[in-house]
């Protein structure tokens, strides 16, 4: 096991890591092909790269002109489609290795994306965080803020409202539904069918306004998924804070029976430490998830919990800010986002990679 | 004799012509009896002296950015480059001038203002920073230097006007390196009269209205009479705290006779809407109505937004838009109503930020390299000065210091940079030391 693994619980499961992957800059989002043979990267330098996991070379499938920020990979193997802080979704074909479609999807940031298991809609989310008023509440959309569109032809299905920025997104494993949540911890869920809202709520329990440096809002939520049956929704983020900028609120899940609004679990008191939580991933198993992100103050930026009792399983600090985790399709590996603080430049006049993308073996308890 | 402001039910200034001039108002005061104080009255309805006064006075409106903004974002973009961040650039008025791309309003004014793109300075830490940036020298103990708004309080004010000559806008009470600041002497050795009167939180300020069963003949003769008990224990005890409440009460007494002018209501909706709905937008919609009525030097701060550690590009896609649009209203406003050449804004922090991204996704401190904008009195329109390399990480052209920049500032207002204070049994102190240059490049 690695040194910088610390258990918090007993462990019912190992974890080990097997590989360490550079990359040119930040990794923002990831993707494994399903023979988790090949991962997928949406880097800060708005480079979309393609590596092979046995021999960790990355190649350049695409660029955005701002941020990458999002990749997803179609159940057909091989379309890729990539979104960015230039608002545009990329459609990229893994065969040619080209670029096939650009659709400009927002005038801002495309902040999060996500497509549906089936592989028939994608979904991007936006939202510009603008004063709406003297406590720098945010101002109403000037786009609709998530936009669904037909993952095959780049056909725009539903342009749905909400109150910017809108930072993550998620479909329900049918595809059947798709929600989307805020700043304000404000989350709203729709039929992808009708694109009708089914549901709304807000959670105050992510969000900042700055009582020490600024008068300003911060944080909400950060990253959703829905369980397997799709009656549950789970968010993170991290907990308020009074100084926004000291980015060291509790390091917080919360689990929602979404069609009821309600709240069925969080997590557990002293169970975790300060820092944003920005990626969430279900085992295969669907018998564990994972929460990742930065570590400010604590043991852990990863743990694992276990999806029926919510208890932290198993935790480590994995030394740097995680911005996105997710498992191959066996489940016996675990794929870990990772940006670094960027270093100066060399004295060669090169600035060094500040990104990485990390590949972790998991044996699972029996 | 009859008190002239007696028959209002709360005295409140708010027209145009309520600027005092010193001599004016001396000779008012002789003409009317040494204890005629309240004959300021008949002084404001003289709106040929107004106007002199107004034609004569010059101003200075603050825009302090604390926390320190990114140069990245604002002034000197690197898009494309490891440092540029996910911002790009726009295109200004000025022929191959770029702007990051959330200043699109100050783009399309870009001719009308001069912008330092090569500052370098010492301090990079908050309190320092702020210290550096608000005094324009470094500390030397145990001689406390004054701020830039006490200087120009004292250059440009007149200490009998009942608008404060200095003014702090700030809602942000609460613990920061800038609370600290505030906490401190901002006035230093021209003493404490020449400090700000702060506001903030609330627009208007609190306390300054007189009790509705209270004439304004008690008003001011109870107000005579603690005067004059303070002044006789003041000269018996040489009290410098006696001294102090004098000119503290004095503060209080010319407050409440312009209240009103702190009062955002009262301002136009047009201009609450064009400025606002936030508070560092509607705070300086109010500095530019207290400059039209007079005020010599206005500050306007908003605690500490700029210092993004974290959340860097998530804050600024909210406060950069915000910055692009004060500051176009601002200098066009100005411009509009004959005041820009008399008026100089300033839009500044205490540093910049580092071209590197942390892994917080913010930006840390940085004073080796930054930018900051400068417009109206005395200063030249159009101009950007000095250059960063390619990654934004160095000065490429023409650095300046904090001292560089007072004395670019004292010489727009038409005051020496140079002088020296008047300080008795203290070593000799100039406003500029080391005869530093101002930066000629945006003096007009």
């Amino acid at each position: 096991m690695a040194d910088d693994q610390k258990k918090t619980n007993e462990a019912p499961l190992k974890m080990e890591k097997a590989r360490e992957i550079s990359l040119p800059a930040a990794v923002l989002a990831l993707e494994v092909s399903s023979d988790g043979k090949t991962a997928f990267a949406a880097c800060q330098d708005g480079g979309v790269f393609s590596v092979e996991l046995e021999d960790g070379k990355p190649a350049l499938l695409g660029k955005h002109e701002s941020y990458a920020s999002g990749v997803t990979l179609l159940p057909d193997g091989q379309t890729l489609i990539s979104a960015g802080y230039d608002g545009v979704l990329q459609w990229h074909d893994l065969t040619t290795r080209k670029t096939t479609r650009k659709v400009k999807a927002h005038e801002f940031w495309s902040w999060n994306m996500d497509a549906s298991a089936d592989g028939l809609l994608v979904a991007s989310c936006t939202g510009r965080y603008e004063a709406g008023g003297y406590k720098y509440e945010p101002a109403p959309e000037r786009e609709l803020s998530v936009k669904v569109f037909d993952a095959k032809t780049g056909e725009l299905r539903h342009a749905l409202s909400h109150v910017p920025p809108v930072q993550a997104v998620a479909f329900t494993l049918d595809g059947r539904h798709v929600a989307a949540g805020n700043l304000m911890g404000e989350i709203r869920v729709w039929d992808t069918v009708t694109g009708k809202q089914v549901a709304q709520w807000t959670t105050s329990d992510f969000t900042s306004w700055g009582i020490i440096k600024s008068h300003h809002y911060l944080g909400g939520i950060f990253a959703m998924m829905f369980n397997a049956a799709g009656d549950e929704l789970y968010i993170c983020g991290m907990g308020p804070m009074r100084d926004p900028m000291a980015g060291n609120g509790v390091q917080r899940w919360q689990r929602f029976a979404w069609r009821d609004q309600k709240k069925l679990d969080e997590t557990h008191e002293g169970e975790s430490g300060q820092g944003l939580m920005e990626a969430l991933a279900f085992h295969p198993s669907q018998k564990f998830f994972v929460m990742a992100g930065r570590l400010f103050q604590g043991k852990w930026n990863l743990a694992f919990f276990d999806t029926a009792t919510g208890r932290n399983l198993y935790a480590l600090d994995a030394k740097h800010r995680i911005t996105d985790a997710l498992f191959t399709g066996d489940g016996s590996r675990l794929l870990l986002a990772k940006a670094r603080g960027q270093e100066r430049k060399n004295k060669d006049g090169v600035w060094p990679d500040y990104g990485l993308l990390e590949i972790h073996s998991v044996q699972m308890p029996v | 004799m009859r008190n002239p402001l007696s028959h209002l039910p709360n005295p409140a200034c708010g027209g145009a012509d309520h600027t005092l001039h010193r001599r004016k108002f001396l000779q008012g005061l002789a003409g009317a009896g040494a204890l005629s104080l309240m004959s300021w009255g008949g002084l404001f309805s003289l709106p040929a002296f107004g106007q002199q006064a107004k034609r004569e006075q010059k101003h200075c409106i603050l825009l302090w950015l604390c926390g320190a903004p990114s140069q990245f974002e604002t002034w000197d973009p690197k898009p494309g480059r490891p440092t540029g961040g996910p911002f790009r650039s726009i295109p200004t008025r000025l022929p191959g001038v770029h702007f990051g791309e959330l200043m699109p309003l100050c783009a399309s004014i870009a001719d009308r203002f001069s912008v330092v793109r090569s500052m370098k300075t010492s301090q990079s830490e908050h309190l320092q920073g702020i210290d550096l940036l608000n005094r324009g020298a470094l500390p030397r103990p145990p001689f406390i230097r004054p701020t830039l708004g006490a200087v120009l309080a004292q250059q440009l004010g007149h200490l009998e006007n009942p608008i404060p000559n200095f003014v702090l806008f700030d809602p942000c009470p609460e613990g920061n390196e800038f609370k600290e600041f505030k906490a401190g002497n901002w006035a230093g050795w021209l003493g404490a009269q020449y400090g700000p009167v702060r506001v903030g939180g609330e627009f208007k300020i609190q306390d300054v209205v007189r009790q509705a069963d209270i004439t304004a003949e008690d008003h001011e003769a109870r107000n005579a009479l603690r005067r004059f008990l303070t002044r006789k224990y003041e000269n018996e005890r040489r009290s410098a705290a006696a001294s102090s409440q004098n000119a503290v009460f004095e503060r209080v007494k010319g407050l409440m006779s312009c209240a009103d002018l702190f009062d955002l209501e009262k301002l136009p909706a047009k201009d609450r809407e064009r400025y606002g709905p936030a508070a560092f937008g509607l705070h300086t919609l109010q500095a530019r109505h207290l400059v039209e009525n007079g005020a010599p030097f206005v500050m306007v701060a908003n605690g500490m937004p700029w210092d993004s550690h974290v959340f860097h590009n998530e804050i600024y896609q909210m406060l950069v838009p915000e910055l692009d649009r004060v500051i176009f209203n601002l200098v066009t406003d100005l411009e509009t109503r004959g005041l820009l050449d008399k008026t100089l804004v300033i839009a500044m922090g205490e540093f910049g930020r580092t071209p590197w991204i942390n892994q917080a996704r913010g930006r840390d401190h940085y004073p080796n390299a930054w930018s900051l904008m400068l417009a109206g009195s005395g200063i030249k329109r159009g101009v950007v000065v000095g250059a960063t390399d390619a990654d934004g990480v160095d000065v490429a052209e023409k650095p300046f210091n904090e001292k560089n920049l007072f004395a670019t500032i004292f010489t727009a207002l038409g005051i020496d940079p140079y002088a020296a204070y008047d300080l008795p049994d203290l070593p000799t102190f100039h406003r500029v030391e080391d005869k530093a240059e101002p930066i000629r490049e945006i003096l007009a």
